[in-house]
């Protein structure tokens, strides 16, 4: 989040040029991505098993039939971790969206207006930012009750700010360039000016530091789903899933690990991603 | 310096006032009624309403946060509904577990931040480092502690993985079991304190190493192509002289300031380590809090903890200026 990408704002996209200069490990990070959200997507249609249902033996080692093994009950670990990808993956991404809409149009108004207004804005996104948040997320979600929803809105409560500075800093640059001067010469104000001249500019650098927030946001939402303040117990989370089975780490290793290695294997994708895009418009 | 700490202490206050109310706030809309759970299920209703007025829960909501600062400012952090003890009493007797582990964690962090910088400066052009320090950072923290635990104590059996200490019904004067140890001159309890330490301190100081090698990297690099260390070079230093007279201190500055961050995911951090080693500390009496919805011992917790983070970033931007003392206070 702290490395903003500084890409001018009139380059045109060129689909071609943009993947060569991603580099190939990159690229298997942008794939990887795209492949997580469309299993994230269909995850229901996908599993070999019903996920709450027991269908063999319980604690059944992997094999070709389970392929991640089975739980204390006899479900199917691999059907409840597809599942899982979904309920940990698409509240990532709602969450990443919201809270950098809400930045960005906060951020706008600021660098836009200038002066009390900007310097207000500015004060309370830096007392977000001293803020320790990750300690009161977790407490506003221990007060709101554990959930899904609740643990978004904590999260995104805490994350807008960073993408209003991110915004704010854009504008203020993008004013003083002379295509925007140009625009007022030849009488565009207001809105017409913010939208069509001032927003595009922000666009790269929101985008870089949203890709790159993905993983952390999908990290965040685990370590509280482990921490049981995420959906109550049959919701296959996987940070919960980890969370339950910590006892059977010695005679079950399959039950804590594979769910945590499939976080790990959704943030690295997703930081590849983000670093190859990073890159990329860096370059451009 | 004396102006700078009374506006970083004005500034504390205001953080402090903020996250207060915050806490205050959540305290409020807990959807449990907390005469109702004082006075008990089968209690009348006027009895719950003497113990409403008695807590003063009919008074406005600003004479109510006045009052919950005043008890804050006195140390009161409420009563825990799990234990039934005061937080505050809770929070001294397992603070030192906390801070221990963390002041381990955060040395770990640093020292595995220099290598890895020197390690990624010597093998400048692999690709497999860049790979393995994004994986790395991709690790959720109850993965790598999980594995360490899996590998290190349970397969290997090098490690103690779990507790504090091995040796039963030891307190020692400040709760530092590291330090106890050499306080009462049983050097075996030191011993055993620092090996349960390795593993939990391991796993908080890798994020850490991570963060901190990279930003630490980025920054030599560009102090590297600065022209005084081309004079430098010209009156012929050798490298590594020229890295640490000149090039670290100027550089010092932005991992100084990832640190600053990194502490407050620390602290984020410890509740999971300390679940996962069964660490006694802070961290796993948070956990055990959320278990049972233990409200004033989760904020007890956040606020203690959060004191601490800022602490630490005060700490830290006096230490990015006398690094640097271009950098004004």
């Amino acid at each position: 989040m702290t490395e903003v990408a500084q890409a001018p704002a009139t380059a045109r996209f060129n689909g071609r040029e943009f993947l060569r200069r991603v580099g190939w490990l990159e690229s298997i990070g942008i794939v990887g991505v795209g492949l997580i959200t469309l299993i994230a997507i269909f995850a229901p249609w996908l599993t070999p098993y019903d996920p709450q249902l027991r269908v063999a033996e319980a604690y059944l080692p992997p094999s070709a039939t389970n392929w991640f093994g089975t739980d204390e009950i006899g479900r199917d670990l691999f059907s409840r971790v597809v599942l899982g990808i979904q309920y940990t993956w698409l509240p990532g991404l709602a969450v990443i969206v919201f809270s950098l809409l809400l930045g960005a149009v906060i951020g706008l108004i600021a660098g836009a207006a200038g002066g009390k207004l900007d310097l207000v804005i500015q004060r309370i996104v830096e007392l977000f930012l001293v803020l320790p948040s990750t300690l009161i997320a977790l407490a506003v979600v221990a007060a709101l009750g554990p959930g899904l929803l609740n643990t978004m809105i904590a999260i995104a409560i805490f994350w807008w700010p960073w993408y209003a500075r991110i915004s704010r800093d854009e504008i203020r640059r993008l004013k003083a360039r002379p295509h925007v001067e140009a625009a007022r010469v030849a009488g565009v104000s207001g809105p017409r000016l913010l939208l069509r001249y001032l927003l595009p500019g922000t666009v790269p650098a929101l985008l870089v530091a949203a890709t790159l927030d993905v993983a952390n946001i999908v990290m965040t939402m685990s370590l509280m789903s482990f921490l049981g303040l995420g959906q109550p117990a049959p919701a296959p989370e996987l940070g919960a899933m980890t969370s339950r089975a910590l006892d059977s780490l010695t005679t079950y290793w399959w039950l804590p690990i594979l769910p945590a290695a499939l976080i790990f294997l959704m943030c690295f994708l997703a930081n590849l991603a983000g670093d190859g895009i990073r890159g990329a418009v860096r370059g451009a | 310096m004396l102006s700078y700490l009374l506006r970083r202490s004005a500034g504390l206050v205001v953080v402090l006032v903020v996250m207060s109310f915050i806490v205050f706030c959540l305290q409020s809309i807990i959807p449990t009624d907390p005469a109702r759970a004082l006075a008990g299920p089968t209690a009348p209703v006027e009895t719950v309403e003497r113990i409403r007025a008695q807590l003063g829960l009919n008074d406005p909501v600003i004479v109510q946060y006045g009052r919950f600062v005043v008890r804050l400012i006195h140390g009161d952090l409420g009563t825990s509904v799990r234990t039934r003890q005061p937080v505050t009493s809770d929070v001294l007797k397992f603070l030192p577990a906390s801070l221990e582990l963390a002041v381990v964690a955060l040395a770990i962090g640093i020292g595995l931040a220099g290598l890895l910088a020197v390690l990624q400066n010597s093998l400048r052009r692999s690709g497999a480092i860049r790979v393995a320090i994004i994986a790395a950072g991709s690790t959720p923290i109850f993965l790598s502690a999980l594995l360490l635990v899996y590998f290190f104590w349970f397969r290997l059996n090098w490690l103690p993985g779990s507790g504090r200490l091995g040796i039963r019904r030891f307190v020692g004067p400040t709760g530092f079991d590291l330090l106890d140890g050499f306080l009462l001159g049983r050097p075996e309890v030191s011993l055993d304190a620092l090996l349960h330490l390795i593993l939990p301190g391991l796993a908080l100081a890798l994020p850490i190493a991570v963060a901190v090698s990279r930003s630490l990297n980025g920054a030599l690099h560009d102090v590297m192509k600065q022209t005084y260390i081309r004079t430098a070079r010209g009156k012929g230093l050798n490298e590594s002289v020229l890295v640490m007279r000149h090039g670290l201190r100027n550089a010092a500055s932005a991992p100084l300031a990832m640190i600053g961050l990194q502490m407050g995911l620390l602290f984020g951090n410890l509740l999971i380590v300390e679940r996962v080693f069964a660490w006694p500390g802070l961290g796993l009496y948070a956990v055990q809090a959320f278990a049972s919805s233990d409200l004033p011992a989760v904020l007890g917790v956040a606020m203690v903890f959060g004191t601490f983070y800022i602490l630490v970033n005060i700490l830290i931007e006096i230490l990015q200026s006398l690094a640097d003392p271009r950098i004004g206070l």
